[in-house]
C-alpha cells in the first residue's frame, strides 16, 4: 500500500515535471496557440451572447443592454417564422441551392485537379491553374455583373450569339426566369470557386510518393488505373475533410461562396420564387426592418441545422472511410 | 544553441509584436467609443469641444457637422457649390455628406449606436424620434432659437406619443396653402409618361385621349418598330402613372377612404382592372419582363435615351430630362409628355404629410448650431436658397408670385452641380412647387394638370406603422409579399391566369394578418383625423 503510494506519488511528480518540461519547451508555439484561442473566444463565442434576442422582445433602440434587459417571449419568433405563407418555399429553395451546390461544387475541384496532375506540359499546367483560380478573388458583386453582360437578353454575348446561330428563336431570360435562378447560382459557384479548391487537392496529390505511381506503371498500370488505385486512395483524407468541411457550412453556401450573397444579388422579383433564401428573406423582413430578434431566431435555426449535418457528416466519414475531422 | 537562441528571441519578438497590435486595435475601439460617450452627455462636452475648437478656428468658427443622407439614390453626394457656401456663410455650418448605400444602413447604424450629427432620412422616424437617439426639437427650440416659429399643422402631424416633435418633414404644404398659392404646383414625384414626338409624327400623330388609344399606339410602335420596345418604365415608376388613370385613389402599399372607412390599396374595387390591364400590357409585347429586375434606375434612361424605347415611364420631368440626356448625346429626337388624364376615373388623392426630416442625433457636436442651421433653412431665404439658388445668380423674383429661373429646373447637371434643391434639409411642398413652375415648359403643364386631378387628404398620410410594432411586421410582410406576387401577376400568360394569381394574393395578405391591419388602420384614423379640423 505504503509502496504503492510513494510510487503513484513519483509518477505524478515525474509527470508534472515532464509536462513542465515540455511546456517550456514549446512555450513560444503555446502563446500562438494561446492568442488563437483569445481571438476565437472575444470574436467567435463572446458574441453568441447574442443568441438570446432570439428569445426576447428586443429592440434596437434600447442598445446593447437591451439584450439582457427586454422582455422574455420564448419561441414566438420561431413560430412566426415557422407558420409564415413562404415557410415552406423558402426552405425548400434554400436546401435547393445548398445541396446542389454542393453535389456540383465538391466534385469539380477533385476532379479538376486530377486531370491538371495528368499535364505534363509545365507552361500550360500552371496557366490554367492560375486563371482557374483567379475568379476566387472577384467579388460576387462584380461577378454578377459580369453575369449580366453574358446573359442578359439584351446585350448578352451568350444569348446574341445563340441567336445568331439559330440555336434558339429568341433570348432566353437567364438571369430573371425562376427556372434558370439554380442552374445559374450554382453554375456562377463552380465557375469562381473550383480554380481556389483544386489547390488543396494538389498540394494533396503532390504528397503521394512517387515510387508508387513508377511501381504501377512497371506492373503495367494505365492511367486511369493509376489515377483509381494511387491518386484516390491518395487524396481521400483531404477529400474526407473538405466535404466534412463543406456540408458543415452547407446552408451558407459551402465551398461554393455565400449563398446569401448570389441570392441577394442575383435574385429579383421575378425569379423569387426560387432565389429568396432563409438569409435573404431574414435580411429583408427581419434585420432590415430592425427585428433583430425575428432575424436571430431564423439565424439560430439555420445554424442548429448546420450543427446536426457537421456532427452527422463527420459520423458518418468516420464510419464509412476511417477518417474524420474530429 | 545560438541558432536556437536567435530562432526563440525571433518567436517572442514577433509575439509581443502580434500582442502589441491587438491590444492597440482594441484600445483604439475604446478611445473611439468614449468620444462618442463624451459628446452624448451635454456635462462632458468639455472633451469633445476641444478638438471642436481646434478645427473651428482652423475655419474661422466654421463648424463642421456630419450629415447621413438616408437616400441611396441622392445626386448630391458633397457638400460644395454656391449654395452650400452660402448656407455655411449664413450659419457657420458646413456639413460632411455620407450617403447611405442602400435602405438598410440607417436601422444597423441606430442599433449599434454609431450615430453623425444630423440624419436627414424618410423612414425609420419613429426609430429616430427617441429621446434617447435624438434631441427633441421643442426642446431646443425654446433653449437655443426661441424665435424659430413653426406652424401648429406642421408640428401637430410631426408630434410622436410622448408629446415632442423630433423633426418637421419637408415637401408638405396644408390644403389652405395649395390653395392659396396657385403657381406652387407639386413637385418631381407625380409620374408621368414621354413618347418620342418624332414616331408620333410617323405614325400619323394617332389620337391620344385615352388609355385605350395609348395601347393602340405602342401596338401600332410595335408593329412598325419591332426592334423597339414600345414602353420602357423606371424601376421606381412602374406603374403609379396607370393606377392613376385607374381612379385608384391609393398608391401600392397606402391607404384608401371610403364612407369614412379606410381599406389597403389591393382592397381597392378597380384593383383587379388595373393588374389586369398591366397583363395585358405584358402579354401583348408592349412592355420587357426585364423591366421588372432593373438593378438600377439608369437602364430605363439607356433605352429611352438610346433611341431604343418608345414611351418611356417615370416623372412629369421625363420628357425635358430626355430632351437634354438625348440633345448632349447628339441625338436628333425628341420627347413629349402624354396627358396627365387619360380617362374620366383619373384621380389624385395626396395623402403626404411630407416625405424627408432632419434629425439632431444625440451624439450630435454642437446642437445649438445645428437648430439654427434648420431655422435658416425654415426661413423665407433659407426656403429660397436652398430651392432656386442664389438670388439674383439664379433667379429673380415674379412680381405675380412665382420665380424666374436662370436655369432649366430639368436641367440635372446644373441642378446637382451647384447643388440647388438638394439642401432641402427643411423645405415645404409650396416653395418646392414654386420652383417647379416654369411657364411654358412640358413640366409645368403636367404638373397643372396633375393638379386639376388632384384632392389632399392628409389625414390618411397619418397612418403610419410604428417600428417594432406588431401592425409594422404585419404591413412589412404583405408589402414584400406584393412586391414579389404582383410581378407575377404582370408577367402572367393569360388574363384567367392573372385573375387567379390576384385571388391569391389577396388570400395571402388575409393570411398574414390584413384584416387585423386594417382594423387598426381605421382606428388611427379616427384619432388622427381630429388634427387636421
Amino acid at each position: 500500500m505504503n509502496l504503492e503510494t510513494t510510487v503513484s506519488k513519483t509518477l505524478t511528480a515525474r509527470g508534472q515535471t515532464f509536462f513542465w518540461k515540455r511546456f517550456k519547451k514549446q512555450w513560444p508555439l503555446h502563446v500562438f496557440v494561446g492568442l488563437g484561442m483569445v481571438f476565437l473566444l472575444i470574436f467567435a463565442y463572446t458574441p453568441m451572447f447574442g443568441i438570446i434576442m432570439a428569445f426576447k422582445d428586443y429592440t434596437i433602440v434600447t442598445g446593447i443592454q437591451g439584450i439582457f434587459t427586454s422582455n422574455w417571449v420564448g419561441l414566438k419568433y420561431f413560430d412566426e417564422f415557422v407558420n409564415d405563407y413562404r415557410f415552406i418555399e423558402i426552405v425548400r429553395n434554400t436546401l435547393a441551392l445548398s445541396f446542389l451546390k454542393l453535389i456540383f461544387t465538391f466534385p469539380a475541384p477533385i476532379l479538376f485537379a486530377i486531370l491538371l496532375n495528368e499535364v505534363k506540359n509545365m507552361a500550360f499546367k500552371r496557366l490554367v491553374q492560375t486563371v482557374s483560380y483567379l475568379p476566387h478573388f472577384i467579388s460576387w458583386v462584380v461577378v454578377v455583373g459580369i453575369a449580366f453582360s453574358f446573359f442578359s437578353t439584351d446585350i448578352g454575348i451568350v444569348n446574341n450569339l445563340m441567336v445568331k446561330l439559330g440555336i434558339i428563336d429568341k433570348p432566353l431570360d437567364i438571369l430573371i426566369g425562376a427556372n434558370y435562378f439554380w442552374g445559374l447560382a450554382v453554375g456562377s459557384a463552380v465557375w469562381k470557386e473550383m480554380g481556389w479548391w483544386t489547390i488543396i487537392f494538389l498540394a494533396s496529390i503532390a504528397g503521394i510518393n512517387p515510387a508508387l505511381y513508377e511501381a504501377a506503371q512497371i506492373d503495367g498500370a494505365g492511367r486511369l488505373s493509376r489515377i483509381l488505385n494511387i491518386t484516390f486512395p491518395g487524396i481521400k483524407g483531404t477529400i474526407v475533410v473538405v466535404l466534412i468541411l463543406a456540408i458543415g457550412s452547407i446552408i451558407g453556401g459551402g465551398i461554393g461562396g455565400s449563398n446569401f450573397d448570389q441570392a441577394y444579388l442575383l435574385g429579383n422579383d421575378i425569379n423569387n420564387s426560387t432565389s429568396e433564401i432563409v438569409q435573404t428573406y431574414a435580411f429583408k423582413v427581419g434585420l432590415a426592418d430592425g427585428r433583430f430578434s425575428y432575424a436571430a431566431a431564423i439565424d439560430l435555426i439555420q445554424s442548429v441545422i448546420s450543427v446536426i449535418l457537421i456532427f452527422s457528416s463527420n459520423y458518418i466519414a468516420k464510419r464509412v472511410s476511417g477518417s474524420s475531422l474530429f | 544553441m545560438n541558432r536556437n537562441r536567435m530562432k526563440k528571441f525571433f518567436a517572442v519578438s514577433l509575439t509581443l509584436l502580434m500582442v502589441l497590435a491587438m491590444l492597440a486595435a482594441c484600445s483604439r475601439g475604446n478611445t473611439d467609443g468614449q468620444n462618442a460617450d463624451a459628446g452624448d452627455s451635454a456635462n462632458t462636452s468639455e472633451s469633445s469641444e476641444s478638438t471642436d475648437t481646434g478645427a473651428a478656428s482652423a475655419n474661422q468658427g466654421v463648424e463642421e457637422l456630419t450629415l447621413f443622407i438616408n437616400h441611396s439614390w441622392y445626386p448630391v453626394k458633397e457638400f460644395k457649390g454656391p449654395i452650400a457656401d452660402k448656407i455655411t456663410e449664413k450659419t457657420g455650418v458646413k456639413l460632411k455628406v455620407t450617403v447611405a448605400t442602400d435602405d438598410k444602413q440607417l436601422p444597423l447604424m441606430i442599433a449599434s449606436g454609431d450615430l453623425p450629427d444630423l440624419i436627414f432620412t424618410a423612414t425609420d422616424f419613429d426609430r429616430l424620434a427617441n429621446s434617447n437617439i435624438s434631441y427633441p426639437w421643442n426642446e431646443l427650440i425654446e433653449k437655443y432659437a426661441p424665435d424659430f416659429e413653426i406652424d401648429k399643422t406642421r408640428i401637430a402631424i410631426n408630434t410622436m406619443e410622448d408629446g415632442n416633435f423630433y423633426t418637421i418633414r419637408n415637401a408638405f404644404a396644408t390644403t389652405e396653402e395649395w390653395e392659396a398659392n396657385k403657381y406652387a404646383l407639386g413637385n418631381d414625384g407625380n409620374p408621368g409618361i414621354a413618347v418620342r414626338e418624332d414616331i408620333m409624327n410617323e405614325l400619323g400623330n394617332p389620337p391620344l385621349k385615352t388609355l385605350a388609344d395609348f395601347e393602340n399606339i405602342l401596338g401600332m410602335v410595335k408593329e412598325k418598330y419591332p426592334d423597339m420596345v414600345p414602353l420602357i418604365m423606371d424601376k421606381n415608376w412602374l406603374e403609379q402613372y396607370f393606377i392613376t388613370q385607374f381612379g385608384m385613389e391609393a398608391g401600392i402599399g397606402s391607404w384608401y377612404e371610403n364612407e369614412g372607412k379606410v381599406n389597403y390599396w389591393l382592397k381597392h374595387p378597380k384593383a383587379l382592372d388595373f393588374f389586369k390591364f398591366m397583363n395585358s400590357l405584358h402579354r401583348n409585347g408592349y412592355i420587357l419582363a426585364e423591366n421588372f429586375a432593373h438593378a438600377n434606375d439608369q437602364i430605363d434612361d439607356e433605352y429611352a435615351v438610346g433611341g431604343k424605347a418608345f414611351a418611356h415611364s417615370h416623372t412629369v420631368s421625363i420628357a425635358e430630362r430626355n430632351n437634354i440626356s438625348a440633345k448632349q448625346n447628339g441625338a436628333a429626337y425628341t420627347f413629349k409628355m402624354i396627358p396627365t388624364k387619360l380617362s374620366d376615373d383619373a384621380i389624385k388623392v395626396s395623402t403626404g404629410v411630407g416625405w424627408s426630416g432632419s434629425f439632431i442625433t444625440k451624439k450630435n457636436k454642437n446642437p445649438e448650431k445645428s437648430i439654427k442651421l434648420l431655422q435658416f433653412l425654415a426661413s423665407d431665404e433659407g426656403k429660397k436658397l436652398t430651392m432656386f439658388g442664389v438670388e439674383g445668380e439664379h433667379w429673380t423674383w415674379n412680381e405675380e408670385g412665382y420665380p424666374n429661373l436662370k436655369y432649366s429646373p430639368a436641367d440635372s447637371d446644373f441642378i446637382n452641380g451647384n447643388g440647388i434643391k438638394w439642401w432641402f434639409l427643411y423645405s415645404d411642398a409650396i416653395v418646392e412647387g414654386l420652383w417647379g413652375y416654369v411657364p411654358g415648359t412640358q413640366t409645368t403643364q403636367a404638373l397643372i394638370e396633375t393638379k386639376e386631378i388632384t384632392t389632399y387628404k392628409p389625414e390618411l398620410g397619418m397612418i403610419q406603422v410604428r417600428a417594432d410594432s406588431q401592425e409594422r411586421s404585419i404591413k412589412t410582410k404583405i408589402d414584400e409579399m406584393v412586391t414579389n406576387e404582383k410581378v407575377k401577376i404582370y408577367l402572367a400568360k393569360s388574363e384567367e391566369e392573372a385573375a387567379q394569381l390576384f385571388e391569391n394574393m389577396l388570400k395571402n395578405a388575409d393570411k398574414i394578418g390584413l384584416q387585423k391591419l386594417e382594423d387598426w388602420a381605421n382606428q388611427t384614423y379616427a384619432e388622427k383625423k381630429s388634427l387636421f379640423n
